[in-house]
């Protein structure tokens, strides 16, 4: 139960981001002791201060979590248990009222603290200027463009920086592997995956035998991925380039 | 320009109409244009579960398709019913349906203003100069300021959502289910990772917010990606901070000179003075953007939810269905002129909140019921009220309902 009760407190940790200096859950912690203080009206006091600390006392309770994760199936998402404590709102809630009449200067005073203690999410590594109104890698598109049939589904073969955007543009593209071999935790294999992604050369006689089983119609490679022999030499066709992407086409299917 | 009507159509036409339902059934200083809108839209989501998921789990050819159409109907009785509803309170004579109690915004207020100024000592100056004047004299002074500040921050956020892409690896999973549903007409039987035939996983196959941004992209002609990543976060923002609006609508309800009078009738006598003002309900929509902005301070917060991931079925659990549950309980117990009886249209609304944590994800309706239970829970200490257990209980039916069903198609195979 001891060592349950501390994998709650590493989520916890991990959801307020404190190995990464940021503060909100401190000015959450703040104004949940001070609605404990000042709070009269008792309604309120249900919504911003019993149930808040009633969800937390059940997020650290070892026997609730492992009800919810046998329920669930699910030990990953236990942090969403921490959405119900909707901190922003009980936060600015809170605030406020500790504000009282000062208000653009306390205005001003919290919104310096927010800055400070948070993180501005639009410089996440995960953001970036959008290429098109799909919002999706234009090399992507336009590869799709390139090898889409006309009627019917194809299967092709990409690098794994393009598995996520295939088929967010078009599912007439098929894969022979999908996202899930990307997440290592997941733990899946896939030999087509381990011929593509894994060996440091393609070993191209296995790897044209083992796509041409699915069949792939079309392999993309990276120009600089190296290859034992070329594709070429395999019953492959340059078909085109994309950028840093060199398009094969499987001239034997 | 034709899916911009359609757009228009589905996304705010149909859920107004709609929300004029529940609205009848509240008392009228309850009533509000963002109440219609938001009542409107969960009942619309509760309407796509009840027409979706029978759909996924037992029919196996074009369900997409069948679901579709019966969706298509139920919402257009039910926009034809709220527009019935408001027609007949109007006839009637009875407060509206949209405004309640409220008047409408003082658009006249300015131009009369106007006028006085004009007649005592601007005679000479350019009408539309004068016009600037007023407004910019009721922007500056008062919350007006506030207000901007608001306004440009939810700007920022918007223009963000749509000029900048946010990459989520879940995509590959909830925005190719949508595009499946709408390239091929059929819901959770192609596994949307690399396009292979797959069986039922129960466990997203009755989360079915994907469903609907594909049905909204096959009423409007658009890619169901263009819809995930631009139409929705520039719906499904405002319609956050809607919420937000109507949450600080409650919470700072108090007008000038009202003050300790209206907060003894609230029970907040103690609750600071000036506090509870309306005053403060721009500063309140301001923090709550700043936090969404400032709220990354890990990859799982649900502000992080909310401004990366719009299109989610998870993050509109996180940042819309729950806190909507706050906006339902600082309501149930703020009778209205109905004279201790608790509005039934705010117990329709909380039936349709639940039903939209299903449409959200499986987990979001087994977070509402924790939050659900210990809410009333401390209410009906809090009240000495026991019997809001009981109306709270039948308002979480279609939760239980939803469980049963995951759990009795998850192991289902047991029986066989």
């Amino acid at each position: 139960m001891w060592g349950i009760f501390l994998e709650s407190v590493v989520i916890f940790k991990n959801y307020m981001g404190y190995h990464e200096n940021h503060f909100l859950a401190g000015i959450y912690l703040f104004v949940l002791l001070y609605l404990w203080l000042t709070e009269k009206d008792k309604r309120r006091r249900v919504l911003f201060v019993y149930a808040p600390t009633l969800i937390l006392f059940l997020f650290f309770c070892p026997l609730f979590r492992k009800v919810f994760v046998r329920l669930m199936e699910d030990s990953e998402t236990y942090y969403r248990l921490l959405w119900l404590l909707q901190m922003s709102i009980v936060s600015a809630y809170g605030l406020i009222r500790l504000m009282g009449k000062h208000r653009r200067i306390g205005l001003a005073v919290v919104c310096l603290a927010i800055v400070a203690c948070g993180d501005y999410v639009y410089d996440s590594e995960h953001i970036s200027r959008a290429q098109n109104a799909y919002h999706l890698p234009q090399e992507a598109v336009d590869i799709v463009d390139m090898i889409e049939p006309e009627e019917g589904r194809i299967t092709a073969l990409v690098p794994a920086d393009l598995i996520y955007y295939v088929r967010q543009y078009s599912t007439d593209i098929e894969l022979p592997y999908g996202r899930e071999m990307l997440i290592a935790r997941w733990d899946y294999y896939n030999a087509m995956y381990e011929a593509m992604e894994e060996a440091e050369v393609i070993d191209t006689p296995a790897f044209a035998e083992l796509a041409r089983t699915y069949p792939c119609s079309y392999v993309i490679l990276k120009e600089d991925r190296e290859v034992r022999e070329p594709l070429t030499d395999y019953g492959y066709s340059v078909y085109g380039q994309v950028g840093e992407y060199v398009v094969y086409k499987d001239m034997t299917l | 320009m034709l899916a911009v009507i359609s757009l228009i159509f589905w996304l705010l036409v149909i859920p107004f109409c709609i929300g004029l339902i529940p609205a009848n059934f509240i008392s009228a200083e309850k009533r509000s244009p963002g109440f219609v809108l938001l009542s409107g839209y969960f009942g619309m989501w509760a309407i796509f579960e009840l027409a979706a998921v029978p759909a996924v789990l037992w029919v196996e050819y074009n369900n997409f398709k069948v679901a579709s159409s019966v969706f298509t109907v139920l919402t257009l009785l039910g926009a034809a019913a709220g527009v019935w509803l408001l027609y007949g309170n109007k006839k009637s004579g009875r407060q509206g349906l949209i405004w309640g109690n409220a008047r409408m915004p003082d658009f006249q207020g300015v131009t009369s203003n106007l006028k006085a100024k004009k007649d005592e000592n601007v005679r000479n100056v350019d009408r539309s100069r004068v016009r600037a004047a007023v407004i910019a004299k009721r922007f500056l002074t008062g919350a007006g300021v506030e207000w901007l500040l608001f306004f440009a921050l939810l700007g920022f956020q918007l223009y963000k959502a749509a000029a900048f892409t946010s990459f989520d690896g879940d995509d590959a999973y909830y925005v190719v289910e949508s595009l499946i549903a709408q390239e091929a007409g059929v819901m959770y039987r192609i596994l949307p990772l690399t396009g292979g035939s797959t069986g039922l996983d129960v466990r997203h196959a009755m989360a079915v917010f994907p469903m609907w941004v594909a049905f909204v992209s096959v009423r409007a002609g658009m890619h169901a990606t263009i819809v995930s990543h631009v139409v929705m976060p520039l719906v499904l923002i405002p319609l956050t901070y809607l919420l937000y609006y109507e949450i600080g609508r409650a919470l700072f309800a108090e007008t000038a000179g009202s003050g300790e009078k209206q907060s003894a009738v609230n029970g907040a006598a103690g609750s600071g003075g000036r506090v509870l003002h309306k005053e403060n309900l721009p500063i309140f929509m301001i923090l709550m953007a700043v936090f969404q902005i400032f709220g990354n301070v890990s990859l799982y917060t649900n502000e992080t939810f909310f401004l990366t991931r719009t299109w989610q079925g998870k993050a509109l659990a996180g940042s819309l269905v729950i806190p909507a549950l706050f906006w339902v309980f600082l309501q149930i117990y703020n009778k209205g002129v109905r004279k201790g009886r608790t509005d039934a249209g705010l117990w329709i609304l909380l039936v349709c909140v639940n039903m939209t944590a299903g449409v959200c994800s499986s987990i979001a309706v087994f977070l509402v019921c924790i939050l659900i239970a210990v809410a009333t829970f401390c209410l009906a200490v809090a009240e000495r009220d026991w019997k809001i257990l009981f109306k709270v209980g039948a308002a979480c039916i279609p939760n239980v309902v939803y469980m049963g069903i995951y759990v009795f198609m998850a192991y289902s195979y047991l029986l066989k």
